[in-house]
Formats: structure tokens, sequence, C-alpha cells
């Protein structure tokens, strides 16, 4: 019972640390019992899922609450601080990272060398380590080092299957994302200049004076800040290393990627907003207007972009462009229920976009096609892999009783709420968009006949059939019973605006 | 503001003023020049010119390095906490560099070239 509360007690800094050791056990494992790298892979990822939850009572029954790496407290140490955003956010990433993990196990024997498939759970799970690091993190520069660790990951899941195209893709996301990290040093040492501290809160509060006396340095490090998440999250003129590193990559990578990855720079922006920033600057600094903006050209352009691809996985990843502008959208409207909206949007995409990169893998696994004008007629093979992309289509276009359609509500109501009814038009617009992108797909692939003979189907395995069948639940499930998550939200956006 | 302030401004900060350069030199390198490995070079100009602003913060004009002295315990110390952190910038940006690196020799492997432009022309080329 001690030793159990003990756990309790350094939870977030459990769920971190025990990411980051399993995944340097992983090359070891793979050399003494290759067998064991699956399961303690998945045993980790579990283990971390449960954590989440754990995390998520926590914070249910005693509210936000801090956690001091050490015992130092700030400003001379790091903080975790747990609230419900970042709490709902690592059950987000552990659930559906399990689920990615498992769809993998299949995909990869298929899509990687024998001799690397160790090596990817480390990049995994360090990938997954990094990200919980940035929803809990309370420190500017701790936020920069697992910003780091995640880009390097990020890069590395991509570069590891190892062909041309691959090793491109990769070297670009790298460049740019050096360039966003930089960005965001430069911002932090713009802050540092004027406030002395790493610790969000107390910037803020060092900023109520501090910004009048030096307003270009923080008219520079906001500007900073918005260049380096937007380039991290592929906000819209930001976006040109997205198509081809979420395109290129191996499935279960792209799912990672386009699902989790670009949605956590999002919420380190949520949390830099609220935390580090006092409220009256955004009234000075049009920075919210600038997302604002820009979201609105990444939804209307994205989905442009998207219309016109013939690859299959190219194609989501230009939609996850017009889907990551919703975020910001909410970010942008800077009203709770917009919030709520953009948040939700985060779990929404997820799920839909990590199963569309899933059914494009299980697709490429069993016929070998990627190009969308050889899809005539597959559903008679496979029917439910064509079930789910349909039902992750009509999410992404926001048909009721799909968890799409209420996240475009929240957003449709935030609009109306600041009385700009200019961005409902946009909503509407987009959903349009992704209609004509999504629908003729699945038609073809139901009703058109099966013209190319030459394809043959291998049959799909079983574990990566589960994952995309669990969360086409979990989208059904999230239009027509959305309370649990909205209420948490509600709760996050009320905390954050207070 | 008078020119002769912005100048004697100018001199006071100069530390600040030749990061700011090197970063808009790596900044512009990196995202202009084609050759791979000139990007990466650029890269980490770019990352040394945010340490030296960093470190430069920290420095107080006079003072003493940040270790305990018994013999004379009183005086200024220089504030040591941007130093501490940008070893592990250091440590970062060398680790980012290495990897960049090895891509750059897996892509000479496989294209042939390390130019950017050429290999868009060969991936153009090839679908």
């Amino acid at each position: 019972m001690y030793a159990l509360e003990h756990v309790l007690n350094h939870l977030p800094a459990i769920l971190v640390i025990s990411l980051f050791v399993f995944a340097f056990i992983m090359p070891l494992l793979f050399i003494w019992k290759r067998d064991w790298c699956v399961p303690v892979a998945t045993l980790s990822m579990g283990l971390s899922l449960a954590m989440s939850l754990a995390l998520v009572i926590q914070v249910n029954q005693v509210g936000t609450f801090v956690y001091h790496m050490g015992g130092w407290e700030p400003p001379y140490g790091i903080e975790f601080r747990v609230d419900y955003l970042s709490a709902y956010m690592l059950l987000v990433l552990h659930g559906i990272g399990l689920l990615i993990l498992v769809y993998s196990i299949g995909d990869l024997k298929k899509e990687l060398a024998d001799r690397v498939i160790g090596w990817y759970y480390t990049l995994y799970l360090l990938l997954m380590g990094a990200m919980s690091g940035m929803a809990l993190t309370n420190d500017l520069f701790n936020l920069f080092v697992f910003m780091e660790i995640c880009a390097i990951a990020a890069c590395a899941i991509i570069s590891i299957k190892e062909d041309r195209e691959c090793l491109e893709a990769s070297f670009k996301y790298l460049i740019l994302s050096a360039m966003g990290t930089g960005c965001y040093l430069l911002s932090v040492a713009m802050l540092y200049m004027i406030t002395g501290y790493m610790h969000m809160e107390k910037v803020a509060v060092a900023l109520e004076t501090g910004a009048a006396e030096y307003p270009y340095n923080v008219l520079v490090a906001m500007s900073l800040m918005v260049v380096s998440f937007g380039v991290k999250s592929a906000l819209f003129p930001l976006h040109v290393w997205l198509p081809d590193a979420h395109a290129s990559a191996p499935s279960p990578s792209s799912a990672v990627l386009s699902g989790l990855v670009i949605k956590i720079y999002a919420v380190a922006m949520v949390h830099l907003i609220f935390r580090a920033f006092p409220r009256e600057l955004f009234e000075m600094i049009p920075m919210l207007e600038i997302i604002l903006w820009l979201s609105t050209l990444g939804i209307i352009f994205g989905s442009i972009f998207a219309m016109v691809q013939e690859n299959f996985k190219k194609m989501l990843a230009y939609s996850s462009i017009a889907q990551i502008g919703y975020v910001f959208l909410g970010i942008g409207l800077f009203t709770p229920t917009a919030l709520v909206g953009g948040l939700l949007h985060i779990l929404n995409h997820a799920v839909m976009k990590s199963m569309l990169f899933m059914v494009a893998g299980i697709i490429i696994y069993s016929s070998g096609i990627k190009r969308l004008q050889h899809f005539d007629g597959i559903a008679s093979r496979l029917t439910w892999t064509m079930v789910a992309f349909t039902i992750g289509g009509a999410s992404m276009v926001g048909i009721p009783i799909t968890g799409g359609f209420i996240s475009k509500l929240y957003l449709a109501q935030g609009a109306l709420e600041v009385e700009r009814p200019f961005f409902l038009l946009v909503i509407l617009v987009s959903s349009l968009l992704n209609a004509f992108y999504y629908f003729p797909i699945s038609i073809n692939a139901f009703l058109a006949e099966q013209k190319r003979e030459d394809i043959t189907f291998k049959p799909v395995l079983k574990s990566m059939l589960v994952p995309v069948l669990i969360l086409l639940a979990l989208i059904i499930f999230l239009g027509l019973n959305p309370q649990p998550v909205t209420n948490m939200l509600e709760q996050a956006a009320e905390m954050l605006f207070e | 503001m008078e020119v002769m302030e912005i100048l004697e401004n100018l001199r006071d900060n100069y530390f600040y003023f030749i990061a700011m350069v090197l970063f808009i030199v790596g900044f512009h390198t990196m995202l202009t020049h084609s050759n791979l490995i000139k990007k990466v070079i650029a890269m980490n100009i770019m990352d040394t010119s945010v340490f030296l602003l960093f470190v430069s913060i920290g420095y107080v004009h006079g003072a003493k390095p940040p270790i305990m002295d018994t013999v004379q315990p009183e005086g200024v110390y220089i504030n040591p906490l941007p130093s501490a952190l940008i070893i592990t910038g250091i440590i970062v940006a060398i680790s980012i560099t290495a990897f960049a690196l090895s891509l750059v020799a897996k892509i000479y492997q496989y294209y042939g070239t390390i130019d950017a432009d050429e290999i868009a022309e060969i991936r153009g080329s090839e679908e």
C-alpha cells in the first residue's frame, strides 16, 4: 500500500521515464531475445495507458496538480503540471498509440527490413515519451528538450524505411523542424531576457510589467513562437514538409505522425498561450488573429490540394493540413466553446486519421494499390476496410452520428459566439470540399466494377484489422455519446480561461 | 531615436547584434542553399547564434565565474543558469547534426548527389 502511494505521487515523472527506459531496452532485447520485443513494447504502452487513466482520475478528484522534479521547487527545478488538458492529451496519446502499435506488428513485417524492427520500437517509445513530456511540462526549456527528442524520433521513424522517397522527405522534415526549434529557443531567450524565469506562470506574471518596458522583445518572441509551432504542426504556409513526410513513411508511422505528433504541438501552443502570456498581451499583439487567418487558409487550401492528389496517402496527408486548421481555428477564435471544439477535434482527427492511414496500410499490404484510380471495386475483397474508410470519410466531412460532426458543431457555435459568422461559412465550405474528395472514392470502391484482373489480394492479418475496427467503433461512439469527453474539455477550457 | 543613440545601444549590446546577424545568416542559408551539407552547416550556425545570445544574457560585466570562492565569498557572480541550459542545447544540436549528416550520407548513396535541386529533378523524372 505504501509503495503504491509512492508510485501514485510520482506518476507524471514515472510515465515519461518508463517510456524512455523501455525505449532503450528494446535494442538490447532485439539482440538477446528477438521475440520479446513486440510484447514488451505493447506492455510498455499498456502501462502508460493505465498510468494516464490514473492521472485522469486523479485530476478529476483533486483538480490541477503539480509535480516537482527531484523535489526542487520552481524557479530552481522543473515543474510538471497536470491539468485537464494534459490529462486528456495523455489519454489520447497512449490510447491511440497502443492501437497503432498493435497494428504495426503486422504491417512492419512487410514494410521494414528485419534487422531494424527492434529499433523501430525504440523510436516509437521515444516519440511517445517525448510527446507525454510535452503535454505535461510547465517549463519553457524543458519543453524545448522534449520538442527536440520528438523531432529526431519523428524524422527517424520516417527514414527507417530507407527508400529514396523516405530519406529525402525525412531530411526536409528534419531541416524545417530544426528551424522551428531554433526559432523557439530564440523566443525563449527573448522571454528570459525580460523575465528571468523558465517557469511558464512566473513568466506570465513577470511579463505583466515587463511587456510594457520591452515591447519589441515580446513582439519578436511571440512571432517566433507562432513560426516555430506553425512549422511543427504544419499550419498553412509552413506545411511544405508534411505531404512528402507523411505520405512516404511506413503506414504506422504515418498514422502516429498525422494523428498525434502534429497535435501535440498545438496542445503545447495552447499551454503557452494560456500559461506563459498574460491575457492583456493578446489585445496589444494580434497573434491570435494571425493564427485564425492562417488556419482558415489552411482549411481551404489543404482541402483543395487534397482534391487533386492521385496517391491515396498523399491525399490523406493534405487532408491533415486542412484538419489541423480546425484545431487552430478553435484556438484563434479565443472563446471557451470554440476551444472545446478545437481540442475535441484533436481527439476526433487523431482517431479518424490514424484509422485512415491504417486503412491505406492494409490496402497496400493486401494488394499493393497506392493510387486512387485503382480503387474501383476493391470493396468486394476488402469489405471491412472500405467500410472503415467510408465512415472515416463521413466523419471528416462531419456527417451527424460521427465524431467529426460534434467538433465542427462546437467550432461553429464558437464562431457565432464571437459574432464572426464568416468562419461558420469557412467550416461549411470545407466540409463540402471534403465530401468532394472522400465520397467518390467510397462510391467507386463499392459500386464500380473491378477492372484490373492482375491484382491479387493477400488475406489481411487480424492484428491489423482489429485496431481499425476499434477506432471505427470509437468514431461512432464519439458521435453518439460525446458527453464524457466534452464535459472534461469544458472543464479544461473553463480552467484555462479563468 | 537619434542615430547616435542607436549606435551607442549597438556598441553596448554588440553581442546581441552579432548573435542576430549570425542567426539571419544561418536561417537564410538553410532555407535557400540547395547543397544539403551547407544546410546542415547553416543549421549549426543558427543554433550557435542562439546559444551565444543565451549565454550573453547571463553575463554580468566585471563579475566572477559562478564558482564558490571560500577566500572571498562576496562579490557578483554571473548568472549560471543560461550556461547550464546551453550545455543541454549543445548536446541536442550535436545529436541533430549527427542524424542529419547520416541522412545526407544515405541520400548520397541512393541518389548519387547531395544537391537538393538535382534530387528534385531525379524524383520528378521518376514519376
